[in-house]
């Protein structure tokens, strides 16, 4: 078992020039420091109509309210602007390129939450395809990878729980068995920024082989720091 | 003789906690025909409603009534205000995942779990994880004993 840089055609240089805009890395670093509820904002205001600040303190009155008891304090209520700003900086690039920026930014949470435990023998990668010797490689290639010899660690995000499908399952599941051929034990996971319970249910229908695929979904997303 | 309620004011509490999640569970049903137009979805979208639905109407049974402050009740309302923008109904379907967990976090409530089961965390405003707290397993934060939001419910507050 190998990883490789993926080959980049057309639409992937588009997408690079998306991943590559610090507004994805700053939301990204707002978001790994994020609680939950922050995260839910951030999903809200990404996938919101309306970009208006005001509009957005008012739905979430735990995070912005002045009331006794919300429960903020001075330094969360900071934070939750600042990923406030952010998430509705993404929702003005406009409809065309939010979906883009929407992938960009969990994929980049994702690595920036592995990178807390990266080390030299172990990198964090972007973009990268698994290859097994006697196996076809598969064209897409994994969001994020952690490439350890020992450990290694492959990847797959989504925005939505809509996002799941069986050909992400399948080839995450491809992945692990290719590996456990070659005696490896590779952990596969889907990252999805949307709640547990509605991937839960995305999933039920699902007849694709998941059972050793592990579901980090938005409540969760601090476990991919161990 | 069945005892008077109380007073006016608990009456008026329990109407109101039933009115505005109507309201929301109203708005979620019409979300989701918006979202049945598409096709290949279909089945997720009456998933989503069949476990959602009931759970915002549960929500109406949290008798803490700072749940239902007025500024809570105007969250859910301009939430509702949001989902009625929507007219894209691939946007219908990422909002149908969403709305739920916000009125949820308005109510300081639980739509996590089926309605009249176990909470199961539900989402918290908690205290950053970034330095090394982790969620469980499960997907539920560990309980953060420091937020005053978790103090605030808690039972022996």
């Amino acid at each position: 078992m190998r990883f490789q840089d993926a080959a980049r055609d057309a639409r992937a240089v588009v997408y690079a020039g998306i991943q590559a805009d610090p507004l994805v890395a700053r939301t990204a670093a707002l978001l790994a420091r994020a609680t939950a509820a922050e995260r839910l904002l951030a999903r809200a205001v990404m996938n919101g109509e309306r970009t208006d600040a005001d509009v957005w303190h008012r739905i979430f009155p735990t995070l912005f309210g002045e009331g006794e008891g919300e429960g903020t304090g001075e330094d969360l209520r900071h934070h939750a602007e600042l990923v406030l700003a952010a998430s509705l900086e993404v929702a003005n690039r406009g409809e065309a390129a939010r979906s883009q920026y929407r992938g960009a930014v969990v994929e980049e949470l994702t690595a920036q939450l592995l990178a807390s435990r990266a080390t030299s023998s172990a990198p964090v990668r972007r973009e990268r395809r698994v290859l097994f010797d006697g196996v076809r490689a598969e064209i897409h290639p994994y969001d994020v990878t952690v490439e350890s010899a020992l450990r290694p660690e492959v990847y797959d995000c989504k925005w939505g729980a809509r996002g799941i499908n069986a050909d992400v399952l399948n080839q995450l599941d491809d992945a692990r068995t290719h590996a456990a051929d070659e005696e490896i034990d590779v952990k596969v996971a889907i990252v999805v920024f949307d709640s547990r319970r509605s991937c839960e249910l995305r999933l039920d229908r699902s007849t694709a082989n998941r059972e050793k695929t592990r579901l980090v979904a938005l409540e969760a997303l601090d476990e991919l720091r161990v | 003789m069945v005892p008077r309620p109380p007073g006016g004011r608990y009456a008026t509490g329990v109407n109101e906690r039933h009115r505005v999640t109507e309201r929301a569970a109203a708005s979620y049903r019409a979300l989701a025909e918006l979202a049945e137009s598409v096709e290949d979805e279909w089945q997720y979208v009456n998933d989503l409603v069949d476990a959602y639905l009931p759970s915002i109407r549960a929500l109406a049974g949290d008798d803490d009534e700072s749940s239902f402050a007025p500024d809570r009740i105007a969250a859910v309302d301009e939430a509702i205000a949001e989902i009625g923008l929507i007219s894209d109904p691939h946007k219908a379907i990422d909002w149908l995942s969403t709305f739920p967990h916000v009125v949820a976090l308005a109510l300081r409530g639980d739509v996590d779990s089926p309605a009249g089961s176990a909470p199961a965390g539900g989402v918290s405003v908690g205290t950053r994880t970034g330095a090394g707290g982790v969620a469980s397993e499960a997907g539920a934060p560990e309980p953060d004993d420091d937020s005053p939001f978790r103090l605030l419910l808690r039972d022996d507050r």
